[in-house]
């Protein structure tokens, strides 16, 4: 049995590798293409169905682009009332400028409870901010309570999606890691029977961990409420059952009102699962006597949000409710799954979010792992331009590499500046392309094809031919044509 | 590290920074927030008896059984339920008619009735609800355009962990609570609610293969009394 990956996936941006070669791995795999083809086509087969049906779709999409919109042109005004609201209903309101001061926070708090365990709803953002190591570091035990994450968690593995984070694990794959770490050595690779085996595995931490840290899909300015989208019970277990609840959310997450819930609620399963309704979304307000974890707290999270804010093609990035349909609607997402884009946040949302968080220092591959299509903006219920930034990104990168001295060694650029001088004048474009026949006519085949190339050359032809250079150019088949009709008319009279 | 307070200034002056906003405390964006475009569909075209069908229907989908009955047949409606179970311990918030539970334990040898009197100090223990096999509890609302329940929490629905624990829902939803859109609901809620479970179906993941699987860690039986008020 070959294994989920080559080797253990780097999902820090600052180490990844540049996506072309990060997603050489996965092109080489074919077992992971089909894992990941197979669960895209059933995602997108749902969706499709679940948006034909809505008549309404569009004036949907528009409706939620605009309220996401016009929540973050008023952001410090609906989260000083998210503040206000959710402080009087007996929460308490942490903000924490980048990562290291939210796991700061985090780690404090834990320490305040004695926790020596935790459990864990499935929250991108505290991938984002790597909490689970500090933790753990911290010694700390995180489990994972979402069935995605705990396989990954056990599989010591990484997320490739943000909605089904393994997505390319499949059957016998989980079979064999629970086995070994459940101790199970009878298990059978039934998906029934391996989502029996987790919940025995986490129902005893439910019922005893009095800690528990999770996300948010919204915040509720109007009332200081906090919303969870889920379909396991884990998250409702989370947010239920221990003494102390942590929410880590971005501060990009508020929405104005409790009614804007009847928008989003409709557009984030369709987009995110293909289902006309989540099984589970839970809503709750500060604390509640008797219900529920009677301390709670939320640490909002900027880490570079608020200066993505301030440019004005990228701020929609943050109109992002995280449903993950970009990616299942992407061509390239579909060939290298997630893996490859070196973050938690993969795909075309990845693609203009990572290089953002990173304050385009790092990450600067991914923009480019985009054929600019399209799909992603079509698909996206808030309408993100994702194309447009793409774009926008690609000119910041450029302009990075402009200042640099070093340019001048980099084969691309010299390359641009070869064809800059080349297609300047009309005489220097015909001696190259005479060059040009000249050298490619060693390396073309009988059948017309160029199948191997030396030097940077061959970065094209180890993965596909390229076709030779014809015997003429068009202007000289052009100009040998007039000069024969001529010749015809001549005869003709 | 910086204290809290200035991380919360600081990240505040740069979101006003970003967006050109005024620190003034007298702003308020309640215009330029009603006139966000809502052109979608908020009220549902359909027959009370359509409605009701679609939300049978959309039930059912999802995995969940559905009965229907009179108001006059409900504490047998859900005897008749409880018996079918094949379950012994059930718990019921406090706020339930009593009529609901005493023709259940007249009906049924050896059942097990468990009040959860929290909102009296005599609450259930976790290990008592977790004990439970089944739980009965009404609803705020139902929206028959995606087969979702809404619940409120409130006496009669009982605390969230209540309709947690326990493998084995049933759920006593009256035909009026029943509205065709999500939109419709959100009209229901005149003052916005500080707790809701919305359930559409039992518990579910797709995580492996995308093979949807029912019931991982909240009941995995869903059962649904749906009573047909007089018009």
């Amino acid at each position: 049995m070959s294994h989920t990956a080559a080797a253990h996936p780097e999902l820090d941006p600052t180490l990844a590798l540049p996506f072309p070669q990060a997603a050489l791995p996965v092109l080489r795999n074919p077992q992971l293409r089909k894992n990941v083809a197979h669960a895209i086509d059933v995602i997108q087969a749902k969706r499709g169905k679940l948006v034909e049906e809505k008549t309404d779709w569009q004036q949907l999409r528009q409706a939620a682009s605009a309220i996401r919109a016009h929540a973050l042109n008023n952001l410090a005004f609906y989260l000083e009332q998210f503040e206000t609201r959710c402080t009087a209903a007996g929460g308490t309101v942490h903000w924490a400028t980048d990562a290291a001061e939210a796991r700061q926070i985090i780690l404090d708090l834990l320490r305040q409870e004695n926790a020596t365990e935790v459990i864990k709803i499935k929250t991108m953002t505290s991938a984002e901010i790597q909490l689970n190591p500090s933790l753990e570091a911290a010694g700390i035990s995180v489990f994972e309570t979402d069935l995605a994450e705990l396989i990954l968690q056990l599989g010591k593995d990484e997320p490739s999606h943000i909605v089904v984070p393994a997505l390319h694990v499949n059957r016998s794959q989980v079979r064999e890691i629970f086995a070994r770490r459940m101790g199970l050595e009878n298990l059978s690779d039934d998906p029934q029977a391996l989502t029996a085996a987790a919940r025995t595995y986490l129902r005893q931490k439910f019922l005893t961990v009095p800690t528990a840290i999770g996300g948010a899909n919204f915040l509720i300015a109007e009332t200081g409420s906090v919303v969870v989208v889920e379909s396991e019970g884990n998250g409702r277990m989370c947010l239920t059952l221990p003494r102390t609840l942590i929410t880590l959310a971005g501060i990009e997450k508020v929405l104005p009102r409790f009614q804007d819930l009847e928008v989003m609620l409709q557009v984030l399963a369709r987009s995110a699962t293909g289902e006309r309704m989540n099984p589970y979304t839970s809503l709750w307000t500060g604390v509640t006597p008797g219900d529920g974890p009677q301390r709670f707290h939320v640490v909002l999270l900027d880490n570079q949000r608020s200066s993505i804010l301030g440019r004005p093609v990228e701020r929609q990035t943050l109109k992002c409710i995280r449903c993950a349909a970009c990616m299942n609607a992407c061509p390239v997402y579909r060939q290298t799954g997630g893996h490859a884009y070196g973050s938690v946040y993969p795909g075309p949302i990845g693609a203009i979010l990572t290089p953002q968080l990173m304050q385009m220092q790092h990450a600067q591959s991914l923009p480019y792992a985009s054929s600019l299509c399209g799909a992603c903006y079509e698909v996206c219920p808030v309408k993100i331009n994702i194309p447009e930034v793409l774009i926008d990104l690609r000119a910041k990168v450029t302009d990075q590499e402009r200042g640099r001295f070093n340019r001048f060694l980099d084969p691309m650029y010299l390359g641009m500046k070869m064809a800059n001088f080349l297609f300047a004048s009309a005489w220097r474009f015909r001696a190259a392309q005479r060059l040009g026949r000249i050298g490619l006519s060693f390396f073309t085949s009988r059948d017309g094809w160029i199948h191997s190339l030396p030097g940077m050359g061959a970065k094209w032809t180890q993965t596909r031919d390229l076709r030779g250079l014809p015997s003429e150019t068009f202007r000289n088949w052009w100009a040998a044509r007039a000069a024969v009709g001529v010749e015809l008319k001549r005869e003709a009279k | 590290m910086s204290a809290p307070s200035t991380s919360r200034q600081r990240i505040l002056d740069r979101v006003r920074v970003s967006t050109h906003a005024s620190a003034d405390p007298g702003y308020d964006p309640r215009s330029a927030y009603a006139a966000l475009p809502r052109s979608f569909i908020s009220h549902g075209e359909l027959t009370a008896e359509a409605r009701i069908h679609l939300m049978i229907e959309r039930l059912r989908e999802y995995g969940a059984e559905v009965v229907e009955c009179s108001p006059e047949e409900v504490p047998a409606t859900i005897a008749a339920q409880l018996a079918a179970s094949g379950k012994h311990v059930f718990v019921a918030p406090s706020g339930i008619p009593p009529a609901w539970m005493v023709t259940a334990a007249w009906q049924i040898s050896g059942l097990e009735w468990n009040l959860d009197q929290w909102d009296t100090g005599h609450g259930l223990t976790t290990a008592e609800i977790e004990k439970a096999e089944g739980v009965v509890t009404a609803a705020f609302c139902g929206v028959a355009n995606s087969g979702t329940i809404a619940i409120h929490h409130s006496l009669t629905e009982g605390r969230r962990v209540l309709t947690l624990l326990p493998d084995w829902h049933l759920c006593i939803l009256h035909a009026g609570q029943v509205v065709e859109t999500l939109p419709e609901y959100f009209g229901r809620c005149h003052v916005p609610p500080s707790l809701v479970t919305w359930i559409s179906g039992p518990s579910a993941t797709a995580d492996i293969e995308m093979t949807r699987i029912k019931g991982v860690h909240g009941p995995r039986f869903l059962h649904v009394i749906l009573v047909r008020d007089p018009v």
